[in-house]
């Protein structure tokens, strides 16, 4: 692992959390660096809904996002045991896993991944969901690696606190309320300016998060505002 | 506490309360339910809009009535808070200075028609944000994690009804919100953006259409989404929800 990136990384990951905070690009800016850093291919931060369903707050692309879906409707899968066990869960090799999770398998080959782990993000004594890293290759995880991608995983946990919300509600599912409802708003608007485009759902997300950044807004307010029609968005097609 | 379970079980609580007055499940169901699963006295459900005048729907007391109307009126409140901001606005005890300041003439009225706690849920799916859903007890209370879990989701069901409703205006199938919260994917929200360009509709409309389409042709909400983001099903705008074109 790149020492050097490591640092870079942490530095750039604490400036965003007492700047001016949006979490939702924060958890995609997280899940970018653990692609870039721990040798995944791809990586996604799942939260529990109060149904204890798993859903994706961010993922480095789209083709995983499918993926966890796949994983998620159909209740099996590392990531899930990761959060109901609350331990890392680490696979050097899932062909060795298709008797355990055999439709999660077959997808997961399917999109091209052989290795995957999860992480736990825990938060006292509660497990709200977990991070979980994808990679093409079979073969034994850096354990020095899985130990920065828990340490990515509490960052993406503590970050859910840091949402201030106009309330100032203290309660955490509340909160996870909220941060779940910005990751909807964040995806009717990648429908809406993906058609209006004629572009892919990851296109739409980039123009989406361009947008935001250039104009120091947060992400889900720029959606709201796009899917609303409530102010002209330049270079959006609003 | 069978994590799955909740949202079956509060489905289940409202469905029997639509029963009991022998009708189809309606919003006010959800407050009947809501009142008895919950330490409130009352429950009361408003329609908001940022565009249109908003009105009180259902209410299961004269005080929560009287709750909905003085908000609406006086355009402040919890349920207002709620709505602007689109997150709960929990008021465990409206006897705080706190409160009484930041809604100076509601904090007073609710007291002296016998509330105490307010809370205030909003009904939303992303930008599709339909109401509010009030809760209120005669006496201080703190609603626990379990409690509160419970509450969104008598909101998010509320939301669905709600929407529903419309479906039925247009001639749709009627019955009880499906097991639709389970299936929700991406999927749904992206096609739901999508087809606000393909009907040239507001998101909330978009949404209804959606699972209009996905109830006449008898499919699931999420594979009839998975179509539209996959580009195999377009909308055509002035469609009736059953006939939207596949394209092979």
């Amino acid at each position: 692992m790149d020492q050097q990136l490591l640092a870079k990384t942490f530095v750039e990951l604490a400036d965003n959390l007492v700047a001016d905070f949006d979490l939702m690009d924060f958890l995609r800016l997280l899940t970018d660096r653990c692609v870039g850093m721990l040798d995944a291919s791809a990586a996604g931060v799942l939260l529990a809904d109060r149904d204890g369903k798993l859903r994706v707050m961010a993922a480095s692309d789209e083709q995983v996002r499918v993926l966890e879906l796949f994983q998620l409707q159909n209740d099996q899968g590392p990531c899930l045991t990761c959060f109901r066990t609350g331990a890392p869960v680490i696979i050097p090799d899932l062909t060795r896993e298709v008797d355990r999770w055999p439709r999660f398998v077959t997808a997961a080959h399917r999109s091209g991944f052989g290795a995957v782990q999860a992480l736990p993000m825990r938060l006292r004594e509660e497990t709200v969901g977990a991070l979980n890293l994808f990679r093409a290759a079979p073969g034994p995880f850096d354990p020095a690696a899985t130990l920065v991608a828990q340490a990515l995983a509490d960052v993406a946990t503590i970050s859910l606190l840091q949402q201030r919300t106009a309330q100032r509600s203290t309660v955490l599912n509340e909160q996870l309320q909220t941060a779940l409802n910005s990751r909807v708003l964040i995806e009717q608007a990648k429908g809406k300016l993906a058609e209006r485009q004629g572009v892919d759902m990851e296109q739409a997300f980039s123009a989406l998060r361009r947008y935001a950044r250039a104009h120091n807004r947060r992400l889900a307010d720029v959606a709201r505002a796009f899917i609303d029609g409530s102010e002209p968005l330049a270079g959006l097609g609003s | 506490m069978g994590a799955e379970s909740r949202s079956a079980r509060i489905q289940l609580l409202v469905a029997e309360q639509a029963a009991r007055r022998g009708a189809h499940v309606d919003v006010v169901d959800v407050c009947t339910a809501a009142v008895a699963a919950l330490p409130v006295g009352g429950a009361g459900l408003s329609a908001m809009s940022r565009v249109a005048p908003s009105h009180p729907l259902c209410s299961t007391d004269n005080v929560s009535e009287l709750l909905e109307e003085l908000q609406l009126t006086l355009g402040e409140g919890p349920c207002v808070d709620a709505f602007l901001h689109g997150q709960a606005v929990l008021t465990p005890d409206l006897l705080t200075r706190d409160l009484q300041d930041r809604w100076t003439v509601f904090a007073e009225a609710a007291l002296e028609a016998g509330a105490r706690a307010v809370f205030a849920l909003p009904l939303q799916m992303g930008a599709i944000s339909p109401g509010v859903l009030d809760l209120y007890a005669h006496v201080p209370v703190r609603l626990n994690a379990e409690e509160l879990a419970d509450a969104l989701a008598f909101a998010d069901l509320a939301t669905l009804v709600l929407l529903d409703a419309r479906i039925d205006e247009t001639g749709g199938p009627r019955g009880g919100p499906a097991d639709d919260l389970g299936a929700y994917r991406a999927e749904i929200d992206q096609a739901s953006g999508m087809l606000t360009v393909q009907l040239g509709v507001g998101i909330e409309e978009a949404f209804v259409r959606l699972r209009a389409h996905a109830y006449a042709q008898g499919r699931r909400l999420a594979d009839v989404a998975a179509d539209v983001v996959a580009r195999r099903l377009r909308f055509p705008p002035d469609a009736e929800p059953d006939q939207a074109g596949e394209d092979d």
